[in-house]
């Protein structure tokens, strides 16, 4: 009994020996492998949502040992073709020490070509770091998206970098939109855009919300009611242009500078999910008292339609600038 | 010696606790302190401070024009040990006027109970 006994202690004293051992065991620095061909890399630089015509932002760098040769072309395609102003740079940039990117221009300027954007070197370079700007296409919505980045060499090497898929929003966007008092004041989440009282006579379905500036009760100030609201209360000495009478929900929301639409500082972004997720049961058909940063959750009348309008900013003589993200729960 | 020592502590009476978990204490203080009233976006709609009768055991506020009355978050401070019945868990609906809420403060050592009336008047 004794011996046995001895042998556990001996067994358990060797293990933690061995462990010791082994965690004090010093792993070597090893030399990485110099660049011997050409090589890639690249990022993303674009957070959030990718939003139809709105850019995508990469950064593509590429560089050969100057024995090798130099750089002869890079191209990027995408698996859908970039809208208009879709382009990769033609300057190379470096930060400098006061951190600021600064360009040096290495080639022509890229040339699109249906989903291919190619950029000849024109100076004698080995290294370069491009930026490629997508312009989500309005038929990439819904879809996923991927980008093959590739370089050649002068010595006829072709290096490829593989980025994506990326799923596109669904969501539509339309920023600065300029509604007024008693002038265009009639929003449209349809057309995504703001009418006046003629134009909205002729448009009245599409109706979803009167912007109005009242200064009585003091806490009105603007306001974006659904005109299927109590008009007594929240559309005083409004006048509805004929059949326009839409009940659409409104949920008022602070804090929510969504980045697309504020186009300010903030690193928040409404995405598809939260469209999907906003409660509306129980949503009033009426928001008042907004500023400048509030936003508003809308739910159209016919449910076809979700959308965020923020308020990028409001004028005490009775107007506003808004944008907003559109969902369409009806699109697959 | 030990052993005894943890046998003793082992049946020591742990402090009360009521359903919640909650520790009851010999506190009979049992009245609301403040309240609050935040919007469906978590701002005040508050237009004024509240009026708390700790004697008619009421609670008067005034929002403002155009609140959402269905979705708003009441928030109480209660003195010390207190706790309301029944838990504010969420959105609370306001919409009727004509019939206000009724939340009732229960003191520290669970023995005294007021309820609160809160009265919402638009401004």
């Amino acid at each position: 009994m004794i011996m046995r006994k001895h042998i556990f202690k001996t067994l358990i004293v060797a293990g933690l020996w061995a462990v010791t051992l082994t965690s004090c065991e010093k792993d070597e620095y090893k030399v990485p492998d110099p660049v011997s061909a050409l090589t890639n890399d690249a990022i993303k630089r674009t957070l959030g949502p990718n939003i139809a015509s709105l850019p995508i932002e990469f950064v593509y760098a590429m560089a050969i040992p100057k024995s090798k040769g130099k750089l002869a072309f890079a191209e990027v395609t995408a698996s859908i073709p970039g809208a208009a102003g879709t382009f990769l740079e033609h300057r190379s940039f470096y930060t400098n020490s006061s951190g600021v990117d600064v360009p040096v221009t290495v080639g022509t300027p890229s040339v699109t070509n249906g989903a291919t954007t190619k950029m000849n070197f024109t100076v004698d370079t080995s290294a370069a770091s491009l930026r490629y700007y997508y312009i989500v296409p309005n038929e990439a919505r819904g879809q996923k998206v991927k980008f093959t980045f590739s370089v050649t060499a002068s010595d006829g090497t072709t290096a490829y970098y593989e980025m994506g898929p990326y799923d596109v929003s669904k969501m539509e966007i339309k920023r600065n939109i300029a509604v007024s008092n008693n002038n265009m004041a009639f929003l449209s989440i349809a057309d995504m855009t703001s009418y006046n009282a003629a134009s909205a006579a002729s448009n009245a379905a599409k109706i979803d919300l009167v912007y109005l500036y009242r200064t009585t009760p003091t806490t009105f100030t603007h306001g974006l009611v659904a005109p299927g609201a109590d008009a007594a209360l929240y559309l005083p000495g409004v006048t509805l242009p004929s059949g326009v009478n839409n009940a659409t929900k409104v949920i008022k929301v602070f804090s929510l500078q969504d980045r697309n639409l504020a186009q300010m500082q903030f690193g928040i972004y409404v995405d598809d999910i939260d469209m999907q997720k906003v409660d509306f049961n129980n949503a009033p058909l009426h928001a008042v008292g907004l500023r400048a940063e509030n936003g508003v959750w809308v739910e159209t009348a016919d449910k076809k339609y979700r959308a965020y309008v923020f308020i990028n900013s409001v004028n005490a003589n009775g107007s506003a600038v808004v944008s907003m993200l559109r969902y369409d729960m009806t699109a697959k | 010696m030990m052993m005894v020592a943890s046998l003793f502590l082992g049946c020591q009476k742990d402090f009360p606790v009521d359903e919640d978990g909650l520790l009851i204490t010999f506190r009979r203080e049992c009245f609301v302190s403040n309240f609050e009233l935040l919007g469906n976006d978590f701002v005040s709609v508050r237009n004024g401070v509240p009026i708390i009768d700790t004697v008619a055991q009421t609670i008067n506020v005034t929002v403002n024009f155009g609140t959402d009355l269905k979705n708003l978050y009441p928030q109480f401070t209660l003195a010390t040990d207190c706790k309301l019945d029944p838990k504010i868990t969420g959105k609370v609906d306001f919409s009727d006027l004509a019939n206000p809420k009724t939340w009732t403060v229960v003191s520290g050592d669970r023995q005294v109970r007021k309820a609160y009336k809160v009265f919402v008047k638009v401004q």
